[in-house]
């Protein structure tokens, strides 16, 4: 193949993907800790609630963790304008992150809700704690040691999953790279450096996570 | 002077009775020995004394007055003046040896972190702990987690100690370290109770031996009279197969 690289556009235009690059890392922050919410609310119905809230909670998770993100946020943008909801594309991929996030963060927060020993909270009532002394002392540094990779995991896969907005035509990382492609047609060169952007973010990620993660609840994890 | 008196105590699990109405009484400064076969219910009733289960009925009577287990301030008072050590050891796994010894005493009962944690180390020294304050019950062995779990429970300056098979999860090897703790202990005069099946332990310890079998006290005397010259059928029959053994 005869093929000349021409990467000095492409070098001109880097401050304006990094800017992209941000705003998917905005993107999956706010989707993780929404979800985060939701997939605590989740977990505790699910191994806490009544029945009629289990299977709520069941048929929520069912629902987001068998059918496609995109098909989901698809169902956002387009379908609610018809109920009189109407959202811009941003909200639009937020909110499908969000749900989409909340319903596997639920499954994984129940591994840790039911993780916890009932021999370790024995030995709390016994010393002498509170049921809010056991959570406070005991049962939260439990669950956030057990379910610290797991979650850093998920949170790099919804950073690569933001790339999914620039169908919708958000000017996150993806949607720049491919506005970067329309105008220049130097498509090797543009999507080598989106993808080495995005290696060098979840890298980034995954080493901030895993020193948090050692620092403040021992937890043992690779850093890439 | 009897101070923590259990009359026809009886519990249950899940419909199950386990305990049929148990009396005895511990005085202080005894070391007291609970022997039997599985499932007699030496286990279930120190589960029951420092409320983990509710009784059925019957009462238990600490210093004359009685302890109120469907009221959580009276359990309370009650786990203020005795504390129990597990077969599992049960230690906090997030937090370091010195960290399960001192949580109590600085979080629950609010005493200052810097004395609490001298005594802590004073405990874990005596112990054979000493060097070991920093590490995490996941780096330690089977016999040291129980050292720090009797540690903790000492921590706590409890006025009755109750004992439920602490060396029964260890490595034979490891099992002398403990029970040198617990002779430490008896030495020292704490009152102490305690389910065990190391029988040249309670033997030796022991100033009485409880013989239960079916939920029910069967037989009540020192270890000479419970191993030796065992009175009732159910207490020969279990006596000598363990001296067969």
């Amino acid at each position: 193949m005869d093929y000349r690289f021409h990467f000095g556009q492409i070098f001109t235009s880097l401050p304006f993907l990094m800017g992209g690059a941000l705003l998917s890392l905005e993107i999956a922050v706010l989707a993780f800790f929404g979800g985060m919410v939701i997939g605590t609310a989740g977990a505790a119905a699910v191994t806490l609630g009544s029945p009629a809230l289990r299977r709520i909670a069941r048929a929520y998770i069912v629902f987001f963790t068998n059918t496609p993100q995109l098909v989901q946020i698809f169902f956002l943008f387009f379908v609610l304008p018809d109920a009189g909801i109407v959202l811009d594309p941003l909200q639009a991929v937020l909110l499908g992150m969000t749900l989409n996030a909340g319903a596997y963060l639920t499954e994984i927060q129940r591994a840790g809700f039911t993780s916890v020993r009932q021999t370790e909270l024995d030995a709390a009532a016994v010393l002498g704690m509170s049921t809010w002394q056991s959570i406070r002392y005991v049962i939260l540094p439990h669950v956030v040691r057990t379910l610290f990779a797991p979650l850093s995991n998920h949170f790099i896969l919804m950073v690569l999953g933001t790339s999914m907005a620039a169908v919708f035509g958000v000017d996150e990382l993806t949607g720049r790279a491919y506005s970067i492609n329309a105008e220049t047609f130097r498509s090797l060169e543009v999507f080598s450096v989106t993808a080495i952007l995005y290696v060098l973010i979840t890298i980034a990620a995954s080493m901030v996570l895993a020193l948090a993660g050692r620092a403040l609840f021992r937890v043992r994890m690779k850093f890439v | 002077m009897p101070t923590l008196d259990i009359d026809n105590l009886g519990a249950s699990y899940g419909g199950n009775t386990v305990l049929r109405g148990v009396t005895m009484a511990l005085r202080t400064g005894e070391v007291m020995s609970l022997i039997g076969p599985s499932g007699s219910g030496k286990s279930t009733l120190l589960r029951v004394l420092v409320g983990l289960l509710v009784p059925d009925h019957g009462r238990v009577v600490v210093d004359g007055a009685p302890v109120n287990y469907a009221n959580k301030q009276s359990v309370r008072a009650l786990r203020e003046r005795c504390a129990i050590v597990f077969q599992q050891y049960n230690l906090f796994q997030n937090m370091n040896v010195l960290e399960n010894v001192a949580v109590t005493p600085v979080r629950i009962r609010k005493r200052p972190r810097r004395e609490v944690e001298a005594e802590a180390m004073a405990l874990l020294a005596r112990v054979g702990l000493g060097d070991k304050i920093r590490s995490y019950p996941d780096e330690l062995s089977g016999g040291q987690q129980q050292r720090v779990a009797i540690a903790r429970a000492l921590a706590l300056k409890p006025e009755f100690l109750f004992l439920d098979e602490i060396t029964a999860a260890l490595d034979p090897e490891l099992v002398s370290d403990v029970l040198d703790v617990i002779r430490g202990l008896a030495n020292d005069g704490m009152t102490m109770l305690i389910v065990s099946h190391e029988m040249a332990f309670v033997r030796e310890i022991s100033d009485r031996v409880v013989f239960m079998a079916d939920g029910l006290v069967v037989e009540t005397g020192t270890p000479t009279e419970i191993f030796d010259h065992p009175q009732m059928p159910r207490t020969r029959d279990f006596v000598g197969k363990i001296l067969r053994h």
